[in-house]
């Protein structure tokens, strides 16, 4: 399927490939958060669950058009603790995506509360077709 | 299992999403970790207490609820979906919403008045300081005499 037959209608948002996924974080798990995308007017927002990571904690970047997210889980488990029960692992999330050339890249904002990212995608201004004067001698 | 959530929006793009979706299911990890209960949770055993865990993204200390009951503890509470978002702007939907419960069986010999938690980026810490523990009581046995 060629995704460029028609160059106006890009994905917006797309995930990355898993390859270029590496981990950064040595023998740390890694864990995928799940996450929310939805539309508005504007653009697109997209929801990530991050238990334990705090604003210090989380890196979020965009490079030429990929959006990373980064956070780290600051273990605070004390070495001595034993473990009786356990539904979860304590690691870092990662996660990342491809951005079209729809969201405005440098616009894009975040915000992280109780463990919850938000990162706001504004869409960008369609360019204007430019009349171009001709003149004749 | 489709990982998202079909929306006809914005842009002529299921066709690539239904890759991305054949994609993301052959990944090897986890991913994401949808069949367990809400909100995971870990217990552990330090010298003076238990300490209990639970990932709870998204919910406010003020929608938590906590109570502990005949060695039973309940927490209680509430994920609030994206305000004013309509279900038709979803273009994917992997977190979960909604009210939840859950309630654990605590270890034997915690002082239930002294139970301490706290709330932090997510996180759910609760504190079960162990009793003291009762003494083994030494029973000597006497030499019968016979019947």
């Amino acid at each position: 399927m060629n995704l460029e037959t028609n160059g106006s209608s890009q994905v917006p948002l797309n995930e990355a490939a898993a390859a270029e996924v590496q981990s950064p974080a040595g023998e740390r798990v890694l864990f995928t958060p799940p996450i929310d995308i939805y539309e508005t007017a504007e653009g697109l927002v997209l929801i990530a669950d991050l238990p334990g990571v705090s604003v210090k904690s989380l890196e979020l970047q965009v490079q030429d058009n990929k959006l990373t997210l980064l956070g780290r889980v600051r273990n605070q488990i004390p070495a001595n603790a034993r473990p009786l029960h356990r539904e979860y692992e304590e690691g870092d999330f990662l996660r990342s995506f491809i951005l079209s050339e729809d969201v405005d890249h440098e616009r894009v904002t975040a915000r992280l509360n109780n463990g919850v990212l938000e990162v706001v995608l504004p869409r960008a201004a369609k360019s204007q077709p430019r009349r171009i004067q001709v003149d004749t001698d | 299992m489709p990982v998202f959530r079909w929306r006809e929006s914005w842009d002529p793009l299921r066709d690539l999403e239904r890759q991305v979706d054949r994609l993301l299911e052959s990944l090897p990890f986890p991913f994401p970790r949808f069949d367990r209960p809400f909100p995971p949770v870990n217990l552990y055993e330090l010298d003076g207490e238990y300490l209990l865990t639970a990932e709870l993204p998204g919910t406010v200390a003020a929608d938590l609820e906590l109570s502990l009951s005949g060695g039973v503890l309940t927490l209680r509470g509430k994920r609030a979906a994206p305000a004013g978002v309509a279900e038709e702007q979803f273009r994917r939907h992997e977190r979960v919403w909604g009210n939840w419960e859950r309630a654990l069986t605590v270890p034997d010999r915690v002082q239930g008045d002294k139970v301490s938690a706290e709330f932090n980026d997510g996180v759910l810490r609760v504190h079960l300081p162990k009793a003291a523990e009762t003494k083994p009581r030494q029973i000597q046995v006497m030499q019968g005499g016979g019947p």
